[in-house]
């Protein structure tokens, strides 16, 4: 305990904090500039100079630590004068363009100013002048009114850790500046906004189109993005979205935001929204009303389930979608149209890895905290770059490496570059194998737990496998890293489920685990991922993860939705599209969803699609799957309505409706129109039914309301019975592919600027980001005589596209790599897949690729 | 008084180790490891050993505090980025003895159970640079560097790390992000370099001649030392005298001597017999003093009750040509420059200093500008992150104190009188 | 970028310090041996020798005056003009430099042969005024014996 005394009151602490933060918590208010709560104290500005007996220096309340039976004055007037002094120091050279900068209204300096600077101007000299600039395509820099405070440059190097912006010069000619002096060619996150006091740096998105004080509405909502599901607030002036903004201290992101959630909201107002339904008429989509489309699709769903029965439907339900939304999709499908026919894109990578782990070790066991990461001695990363699938969470691993942890990583992880302790690249797609044989390695050192027998069974065969000598450099030094440690935290990206053998991937993870007793993240792409799983949208599980297959499951969902399920499990997402291949599904339902251009081999899958009897798609454009649909029903995007989202580490959030849409209806409120027409009535007036309805019925988001979630902690297992049951029979692994000999090999890559579709209609992240290029490694670009830009074309077996190339100093194998963002441009209309057989993801492995200048 | 610190410099040689060896060098080395570390403090602690770089803090209490901090590695870190303007005392060690400062550094490594020294050496001295690697080189063959020196078990490993022109990098919290290879702005205190300093391990920071005092010490006994020059400051100090004197140059006296002394005996007094009209004692962040009160003991302890400091014992003799109001916007100029630009009042505070000084030696000078310059520097005084600050304002104060009719006069004339005097 | 015996040398040096962050200063001053001054090229060359951000290392170089943040003539001069060299008239030895060199501070000559940087203080303030000529150190200044030694800079 430690007690001082502020300004003639005793404050008592029990923990040692600075003079400024022991002021706070006793209602004192001392004015600062370069401090911030999310940064470390830096004592520059020395507007918190406060009086403390005994010490002959005013002492900066930043940087001073209370001691036991300090005494502190925090206004006097010599600290009044002090204050004023140093606030005339920062007037003499700031512009005084208030009324012209963006930044009045919520301006520091100009508060500070209001409340202790002086009132008249002594500075007769001339001003400095640094012209504004406009060199960057999204932040704009101006250097008079920058106060130096720092707060932008130690927020990009400790917390962001881009470490892309730095202050050039010394004394009174510094400037904050990125590398290049011009474009910031950063990580684009903005998070050097949040904390610049004055106008020094401004987002061009919105720069002189609005005031502060005009913003007539606040939500505090989550992002749409990725699966780590961000908070943030949305600004709003006479019904339209001027700013995106975070919070200090708020949400998983506890005020910090990554490019897309910042920057990448403005697709909901793209011109290209869908604006009413489309119905196809003579082989073309026409405009069409709301009943003639819902009609349309309720006749079509009913004459299909009569004529060839349920099973002959499908739906393809949306990890962009709320809980409630594809709550209330697989009820209707297994309800109404009788099918458990019922998957999504999330087979592709996290679904298909949850299932398995959640087989191999519990359910539950991915739900770890991602602050927890922070904590880790070792931190594991394998399967992806964090950094860029989930950048907030990326951001844990770059403060735990800076509180000592180490990182090791098993494959690239370019955003982690700087802070990776050892890092091993296996020869190309020999990372599953590296897994393996580093799962042996461990266990060979530690035994087996004897805890799980199936899984003990199957870490003896791999020691059998593997030699005791590590087959690649660092290999071993991994393994004694994750041994030594006494606290691991593993983060699987999706990189490695999407392997002919993924399974095995996820067995390795899913060993080390366990041996290490680590905590397991999965990296997760898509806001409601995880949330999709858990109310049913898979086809063998109803909401709350029950197997279809354990039969009081289903009597009690019978019960509870008045009426009966079918009995077989359904089939997956790419036998779906089989099927329709096959003509085995006559009618696809899809939800949210673009599977046209988010599917491996796209034309395969387009002209599966084409061959349906029936296609329905519910979304918010007229996206690659929309336009061979029979009927395109326009729904709302994010920010137009409201549902709950579960992320990655199980934390249900809200998201919510900040301004009102011009067109289309909520994807809940479709389905349960359409269900009405065929017969089965949904009976919600409000999102907020179809919650209080899971929480009756879902035995793990039991008794969850909107009040209760909207605290912000409503996480896993809530206050509902999670399911303890495994497999107890590992499944045959597959063998090892044999050697990859080509030259090149053509893969995903998964950037941080875009995600799936909705991006590309946002202008922001297109102006950082504004077309694909093809990521080429150093050697390659040697072999092929190359340089960064030229143009190529890249084909493969399934078709070729021309792009320019990059070249990227962290691949080190002879892949390349080409996102999935890019209209006309995805890779995935590139490359082709097997399916894993156990997981049922798509194993993209092997695919090569010619590349040839354009 | 016999010379130590500049002993054997007329030498041409005396920069080579088998010179050094010949004049009895590396033999208090020996003696200090024949002796337990804390021994070696206590000898310091009895010397009654102050540093030299300016601050005068007791070199072996600062020793103390690094060796109760229980952390290891601890290093040993020679200020060597002389920056002072006016001082030149550490580079005739430098470029003519550096195998004292070794020495030196090697009976405090023992002493402090430090295994790793780095020279932070200014980037003005590139002369200094290649003399102390050759330097340190031949003390690696000769094993008074490495892993088991002079066969006793002990290791110490040296190297250079150059500056690159920054004066505020001879604070010592400066000078350790300097060498983390950062830039060199000085570091919140506490907790001090002697628990949290160069890689967040107990450090020392110590001046050239305060480590070359070592040997020395080691030599005649703490006790011995202790009669040499002040009671409160005793040993021999550098002084370095520039500007309108007979003979400038660097010179090894008592500490404690009169200024008045060093100026009229050592120095030859005044170039040209012309007239003294202002010396500033201790470089330039030091307060000027008229020639009425340079009658002072040149020590840490009677230098401010004469009006100044020690500082680094850099003594400016300026003569009757010389205008106060031109040296003062030069001074500011140099703090101007050398200011980190860290703290609001250092960064903006010079900048506005130098202008209105520059506005007023070109004769632009309006009412009112002398109260404003006080102003500012008592806004400054005292507020900024560092001392850098406050000597860019004690400067333009004292200046103002001492000779305030010459500030006057330029608002007055609108011009300088003395202005193409040199 | 860094050929293999430059790397080999920085590799060198990394080795006197615990981390990698401390051979930046001394690396700066081998890429400015190496590309003449601190171009961009040879700021991302120490940038990638020692995986510190581009940023930090260009941030960290900017804040020191003896580097050479822009390219120079074949001989850099640099000539102190603080208070010790200044009242022995330094500033006219700038002036002279300026007439008879074609050098103004901060700037080349036009047949690229000086550069003239402004020092503050190097240390020499007892043989006032000094300079120094790349890393040759000259002192006790006077127009003739600037003429002298700048003879042999050609």
């Amino acid at each position: 305990m430690i007690t001082l005394t502020i300004n003639e009151k005793e404050v008592t602490l029990d923990k040692p904090v600075s003079i400024l933060e022991a002021a706070r918590q006793a209602g004192i208010k001392i004015p600062t500039l370069c401090y911030h709560e999310a940064l470390k104290p830096y004592g520059g500005c020395r507007l918190c100079v406060v009086e403390v007996e005994r010490m002959p220096r005013l002492q900066s309340a930043c940087t001073l630590m209370a001691a036991d039976g300090m005494v502190v004055t925090t206004e006097s007037e010599v600290i009044s004068k002090v204050r004023r002094g140093i606030l005339e120091f920062l007037l003499i050279n700031h512009p005084l363009d208030c009324p012209y900068c963006d930044k009045a209204g919520e301006c520091e300096l100009q508060d500070l100013v209001n409340k202790y600077g002086p009132t008249v101007g002594r500075y007769k000299e001339e001003k400095r002048k640094v012209p504004e600039s406009h060199k960057d395509q999204i932040l704009a820099r101006n250097m008079e009114r920058c106060v130096v405070c720092t707060r932008c440059v130690r927020m990009c190097n400790d917390v962001q850790g881009a470490s892309a912006i730095t202050i050039i010069g010394r004394g009174d000619r510094s400037r904050m500046e990125p590398f290049s002096s011009a474009s910031f060619n950063c990580e684009y996150c903005g998070n050097c906004l949040t904390v610049c006091p004055v106008g020094a740096i401004l987002s061009r998105l919105y720069i002189h189109s609005f005031r502060p004080w005009q913003v007539d509405k606040e939500v505090e909502t989550i992002c749409s993005y990725c699966g780590v599901g961000c908070s943030l607030v949305v600004q709003v002036r006479d019904d339209s979205i001027k700013r995106v903004i975070p919070e200090m201290g708020l949400g998983v992101n506890k005020g910090l935001l990554c490019s897309r959630g910042r920057f990448g909201y403005e697709y909901i107002n793209s011109r290209e929204r869908l604006k009413t339904p489309l119905v196809k008429k003579n082989g073309r989509l026409e405009e069409s009303t709301w009943s003639e489309a819902l009609n349309l699709v309720a006749e079509k769903l009913s004459e299909i389930k009569k004529g060839e029965g349920g099973s002959a439907i499908a739906g393809i339900a949306s990890p962009r979608c709320s809980n409630e939304d594809n709550y209330a999709f697989q009820k209707f499908m297994r309800m109404v149209c009788g099918s458990n026919n019922i998957d999504s894109v999330s087979r592709t990578g996290f679904a298909a890895a949850q299932k398995f782990f959640e087989a191999l070790l519990g359910q539950g066991i991915t739900a770890n905290i991602i602050e927890g990461l922070k904590n880790s001695e070792v931190i594991f990363v394998v399967g992806g770059d964090p950094t860029s699938v989930n950048p907030i969470l990326g951001l844990s691993i770059r403060e735990a490496s800076r509180r000592g942890a180490k990182i090791i990583v098993l494959g690239n992880a370019k955003g982690l570059d700087r802070f990776k302790n050892v890092q091993v690249i296996p020869p190309v797609f020999k990372d599953v194998d590296a897994l393996e044989e580093l799962l042996a390695g461990v266990s060979r050192v530690k035994g087996v737990r004897g805890e799980k027998l199936d899984i003990d069974q199957g870490i003896r065969a791999l020691s059998e496998k593997y030699s005791e000598k590590m087959s690649l450099d660092g290999l071993e030094e991994l393994k004694y890293a994750l041994l030594d440690s006494p606290s691991t935290s593993i983060v699987f990206g999706m990189d490695l489920v999407q392997r002919a053998n993924g399974h095995r991937a996820i067995f390795a993870v899913a060993g080390l685990t366990y041996l290490l007793e680590a905590r397991l993240y999965l990296l997760s792409d898509r806001p409601n991922e995880q949330g999709l799983i858990d109310v049913g949208c898979v086809p063998d599980m109803l909401p709350g993860g029950r197997p279809l297959n354990i039969h009081d499951f289903k009597t009690k969902f019978e019960t509870a939705w008045g009426g009966s399920i079918p009995d077989k499990d359904g089939v997956t997402l790419l036998e779906i599209i089989e099927g329709a291949r096959n003509n085995d599904i006559k009618a696809l339902y899809i939800m949210g969803e673009n599977p046209v251009f988010n599917l491996p081999d796209g034309p395969f899958i387009k002209d599966a699609l084409g061959s349906l009897d029936f296609l329905v798609v519910q979304d918010i454009f007229l996206t690659e799957t929309a336009e061979i649909a029979d009927v395109v029903l326009p729904a709302l995007g994010w920010s137009e309505k409201s549902g709950t989202y579960t992320n990655l580490e199980r934390r249900i959030q809200l998201q919510k409706k900040a301004v009102n849409a011009s067109s289309g209806m909520e994807d809940w409120k479709i389905i349960s129109e359409v269900s009405g027409k065929m017969g089965y009535k949904m009976a919600y007036s409000e999102v907020e039914d179809i919650m209080d309805e899971i929480a009756e019925v879902s035995p793990l988001y039991r008794d969850l309301s909107y009040r209760e979630i909207a605290k912000g902690n409503c996480l896993w297992p809530y206050h509902g019975e999670p399911l303890r049951g495994e497999i107890h029979e590992l499944p045959a692994m597959a063998e090892s592919a044999g050697n990859y000999g080509s030259d090149f090999y053509l893969a995903l890559e998964k950037p941080l600027f875009h995600s799936g579709t909705l991006s590309r209609r946002s202008q922001a992240l297109m102006k950082i980001c504004p077309e694909p290029t093809l990521k080429i490694s150093g050697a390659a670009a040697e072999k092929l005589g190359m340089q960064d830009g030229d143009r190529v074309k890249v084909s493969t077996s399934t078709g070729s596209s021309e792009v320019s190339v990059s070249i990227d100093e962290s691949i080190k194998d002879n892949r390349v790599l080409l996102s999935n963002n890019f209209e006309g441009r995805g890779v995935f209309s590139l490359l082709t897949y097997k399916l894993d057989p156990v997981t049922k993801a798509p194993g993209i492995e092997g695919c090569e690729v010619e590349i040839q200048k354009g | 008084m016999e010379k130590f610190l500049l002993k054997n410099i007329e030498n041409p040689d005396s920069a080579d180790i088998n010179e050094y060896l010949k004049a009895g060098g590396y033999k208090s080395l020996s003696k200090a490891l024949g002796i337990e570390p804390k021994d070696v403090v206590e000898e310091v602690k009895n010397s009654g050993l102050r540093g030299r770089g300016g601050a005068g803090f007791p070199t072996a209490m600062k020793w103390k505090f690094a060796m109760a901090d229980p952390k290891f590695p601890k290093y040993l870190i020679c200020n060597a980025d002389e920056g002072e303007p006016g001082t030149f005392k550490d580079r005739p060690i430098l470029e003519k003895n550096p195998h004292l400062l070794i020495e030196g550094m090697l009976i405090s490594g023992y002493a402090l159970g430090s295994e790793f020294g780095y020279i932070y050496l200014r980037g003005e001295y590139p002369d200094a640079n290649d003399i102390l690697n050759g330097a340190i080189k031949q003390a690696y063959e000769k094993n008074y560097l490495g892993d088991n020196i002079l066969g006793k078990g002990v290791k110490f490993h040296l190297s250079v790390h150059q500056g690159a022109g920054a004066y505020i990098c001879g604070e010592e919290t400066a000078l350790i992000e300097s060498i983390e290879g950062k830039k060199g702005q000085p570091r919140n205190k506490p907790p001090f370099p002697v628990n949290v300093g160069a890689w967040s391990m107990p450090t020392i920071v110590n001046n050239v001649e305060t480590l070359s005092n070592l040997p020395y010490i080691i030599e005649i006994g703490g006790e011995a030392y202790s009669k040499i020059g002040s009671n409160e400051c005793p040993g021999p100090k550098l002084f370095s005298i520039s500007g309108h004197v007979e003979r400038p140059g660097v010179y090894e006296l008592p500490m404690g001597i009169s200024l008045k002394d060093i100026i009229y005996n050592h120095a030859g007094g005044i170039k040209n017999n012309a007239k003294l009209k202002a010396v500033i004692p201790g470089g330039i962040s030091t307060p000027v003093l008229p020639p009425d009160s340079i009658d002072c003991a040149m020590d840490f302890v009677s230098m401010p009750k004469a009006g100044s400091m020690l500082g680094s014992g850099a003594v400016i003799v300026m003569d009757d040509s010389v205008c106060m109001v031109k040296v003062t916007h030069r001074a500011l100029k140099f703090f101007e420059h050398e200011s980190c630009g860290k703290c609001v009042p250092c960064r903006e505070g010079t900048d506005w200093l130098r202008k209105i000084l520059e506005r007023m030696e070109s004769g632009k000078g309006t009412e009112g500008d002398i109260e404003l310059l006080l102003d500012i520097a008592g806004n400054m005084s005292g507020k900024t992150f560092c001392p850098l600050g406050d000597g860019a304002a004690g400067v333009v104060t004292a200046m103002i104190k001492h000779f305030r009719d010459e500030f006057e006069e330029h608002i007055k004339n609108k011009k300088c009188s003395l202005a193409d005097s040199y | 970028m860094f050929n293999e015996t430059v790397l080999k040398e920085i590799e060198e040096i990394k080795a006197r310090y615990p981390d990698r962050r401390s051979a930046l200063l001394p690396s700066l001053y081998i890429a400015q041996r190496e590309f003449g001054w601190l171009s961009r090229e040879a700021m991302e060359s120490v940038s990638k020798a020692l995986n510190v951000p581009e940023a930090r290392v260009r941030g960290t170089a900017s804040f020191y005056a003896m580097y050479k943040h822009k390219p120079v003539g074949r001989h850099l001069i640099q000539l102190c003009t603080n208070i010790s060299c200044m009242i022995l008239g330094a500033e006219k030895l700038v002036d002279f430099l300026g007439t008879k060199y074609d050098v103004q501070p901060n700037g080349t000559s036009r047949d690229n042969r000086f550069s003239l940087v402004i020092m503050e203080c190097i240390g020499a303030c007892g043989t006032a005024p000094a300079m120094l000529v790349n890393t040759d150190f000259h002192d006790n200044l006077s127009e003739k014996r600037i003429e002298e030694i700048l003879d042999k800079y050609k």
